[in-house]
């Protein structure tokens, strides 16, 4: 292409043209270069693979043959426990996910309101959030303690006689779960994010609800909802896309995870004891594949529906 | 809004009815302590489980036990955290944390920041294939490739070595810190890169010599999630690790939680010290750099 370029003297700008694109193609992809070896070396290639092993029986020891679509259909047919643990991760997260936003959208409204001392309490909400996994399962574990949780003490105290077993309690766990997700949650980047959401309001259009005489609510409802529904929108659905892979508090609770009596055994958790304790590669492939599938597809359910209630702002 | 309200009510007095200049004020007064109110009791409900690890660490687990539950500690169990790391090596574990963490930060910050600049300063064919590509490794879960990463590093003989936990940080690091930086590059003007190349500085030179000094505020805001990631990341270790002196805190810190200790006495006491343990670390990171974290969180999701 360069030689035909220079051949024809007669334009000078075409050859310039594609000099410059030549740079700019040699150093995009030379600066590109480390990212593209960890995108195609641990993303797509390992992506590919366990599309492969997905159709295939691999689990280590045997030895590994193609079973078309077996995996996907013991799945859906005969794992009592896929359908379970799947609906148990839609539980949580649906029940996790809208509490969550709207509480940091609440306290992002609260911090909003130019009060002395608004910088201390975001310290304060933002923290919990920064505590590692691991503490705070552990934290939580003995702050709902059955027996000598404080929570507990506390409900004997004002009178509450069979307070609840919390996560030994089979349909408590995962209540309890959503409790501590909230607790980490809620004041975190999500917060942070509603309040960077809340200063992009223009000003004039609080103090036209004001002229027009609208109270506190009304102000919320009319001016400060429409304009961070693009908020709501982004928190929604990264908070859609974490709720449902979460296992790992699900997996810390008890030694062998996912108790007790399977009662927090997750998708995520499901998948991970196929591929890590059963060691059915291929069928944990499987599994792993069709939850991307979900995952994927509802982003795209989601970004459809965005349309009918997301305004954006001068567009 | 009040602030543009308010002159206009103090300096014409007299054409204001008194009586519902005194009612604004009254009902303002009410928001506002209503306002604090409720922000008071959500701080207490927040902080109060930070509050308890703390207390708990320091009492006694016969204190911890008894009916009547005591706020603070009768006298503070310093002790406590001592037995921790005697109980177990608590201190390697956090040594072998740290390592992780100093390994990935540089890691991140070059290769990162060099595949933003690709993205915000070339216009090479495939570009917006690419960078649409990398988005989308967002949307994928772990698990899907963690199975094959797996058996890969297992066929490498990589098992329990801190390369798989490691080398993603130096190929690019994670698509969100490379869509923060290419953000941040994107807002600073071109002028700067067209001047340096007249001066005869080729791209790599304004990279490191122009635009990464400016972006100081956008490359502490990346180390210190990378910190925040890798400190806090629990199943790259748990399943790339099963050594016990290679492990760290996190995986640790659940190993401490069920192995036996000699003696069979509860150890919620010591389990809270832990945890304090382990969040001091970030908790500590936060205080120093508060600013960034706000800064980042903000520049990421201002325009997604």
């Amino acid at each position: 292409m360069a030689t035909a370029a220079q051949a024809i003297p007669a334009k000078p700008a075409k050859t310039q043209r594609s000099a410059r694109q030549r740079r700019e193609n040699f150093y995009g992809y030379l600066f590109l270069t480390p990212w593209l070896i960890g995108f195609f070396g641990l993303f797509i290639g390992p992506g590919l693979a366990s599309l492969y092993l997905s159709f295939t029986n691999y689990n280590i020891i045997g030895e590994s043959k193609f079973i078309g679509l077996d995996n996907y259909v013991h799945m859906f047919t005969e794992d009592d426990l896929f359908w379970a643990s799947l609906g148990r991760t839609f539980y949580f997260a649906c029940a996790s996910v809208p509490l969550s936003v709207l509480g940091s959208m609440f306290l992002a409204i609260l911090l909003d309101s130019k009060l002395r001392g608004v910088a201390v309490y975001r310290t304060l909400f933002f923290m919990p959030s920064l505590v590692p996994l691991v503490a705070s399962v552990i934290l939580w574990k003995w702050l709902l303690d059955a027996d000598f949780g404080i929570v507990n003490q506390g409900l004997r105290e004002i009178g509450v006689d069979d307070p609840p077993g919390w996560f030994v309690d089979r349909r408590m766990a995962i209540p309890s779960l959503i409790i501590m997700r909230l607790w980490t949650s809620i004041g975190g980047t999500q917060m942070i994010i509603f309040l960077a959401g809340l200063q992009g309001i223009p000003t004039e259009l609080y103090d036209a609800s004001a002229i027009d005489g609208a109270n506190t609510w009304q102000r919320i409802r009319s001016v400060t909802i429409p304009l961070l529904s693009p908020t709501i929108f982004f928190n929604t659905v990264l908070g859609i896309i974490g709720a449902l892979q979460t296992f790992a508090a699900a997996f810390l609770l008890t030694p062998e995870g996912g108790g007790p009596a399977f009662a927090t055994w997750f998708y995520a958790l499901h998948i991970w004891k196929n591929a890590f304790d059963y060691f059915e590669i291929g069928y944990a492939a499987a599994l792993a594949w069709f939850f991307a599938l979900i995952i994927i597809g509802l982003t795209i359910f989601q970004q459809w529906l965005s349309r009918r209630w997301v305004f954006y702002y001068g567009e | 809004m009040a602030s543009t309200t308010e002159p206009l009510v103090t300096a014409k007095p007299v054409l204001i009815d008194r009586s519902s200049n005194t009612s604004v004020r009254q009902r303002r007064l009410v928001g506002k302590t209503f306002t604090y109110l409720v922000l008071t009791l959500a701080g207490l409900m927040f902080s109060f489980p930070l509050f308890w690890t703390v207390s708990s660490s320091l009492q006694t687990w016969q204190e911890l036990r008894s009916y009547t539950p005591h706020i603070l500690p009768e006298s503070p169990q310093w002790g406590n955290y001592a037995q921790v790391f005697e109980a177990a090596p608590f201190a390697r574990w956090l040594a072998n944390s740290f390592l992780i963490v100093f390994i990935t930060i540089p890691g991140t910050i070059i290769t990162a920041t060099m595949t933003a600049y690709a993205f915000a300063r070339f216009n090479f064919v495939g570009k917006n294939v690419w960078f649409i590509l990398m988005l989308g490794t967002m949307m994928i879960p772990a698990t899907v490739t963690l199975i094959p990463q797996y058996l890969l590093w297992f066929k490498l003989k990589m098992i329990n070595t801190y390369v798989p936990l490691t080398i993603g940080a130096w190929l690019g690091g994670s698509a969100f810190m490379v869509f923060m930086l290419r953000q941040f590059i994107l807002s600073l003007p071109r002028d700067l890169d067209e001047a340096a190349t007249i001066d005869g500085a080729n791209p790599f030179q304004i990279l490191w010599r122009i635009l990464a000094p400016l972006m100081k505020p956008a490359l502490t805001t990346v180390a210190i999630l990378q910190f925040l990631s890798e400190w806090n990341d629990f199943f790259g270790p748990f399943i790339y690790l099963n050594r016990e002196e290679l492990y760290t805190a996190a995986v640790g810190m659940r190993y401490f939680q069920f192995v036996p200790l000699e003696t069979t006495d509860p150890r919620d006491h010591l389990l809270m010290a832990a945890a304090a343990v382990m969040s001091l670390p970030v908790l500590f990171l936060f205080a120093v750099a508060q600013r960034y974290f706000i800064s980042g969180v903000v520049m990421s999701g201002l325009k997604l």
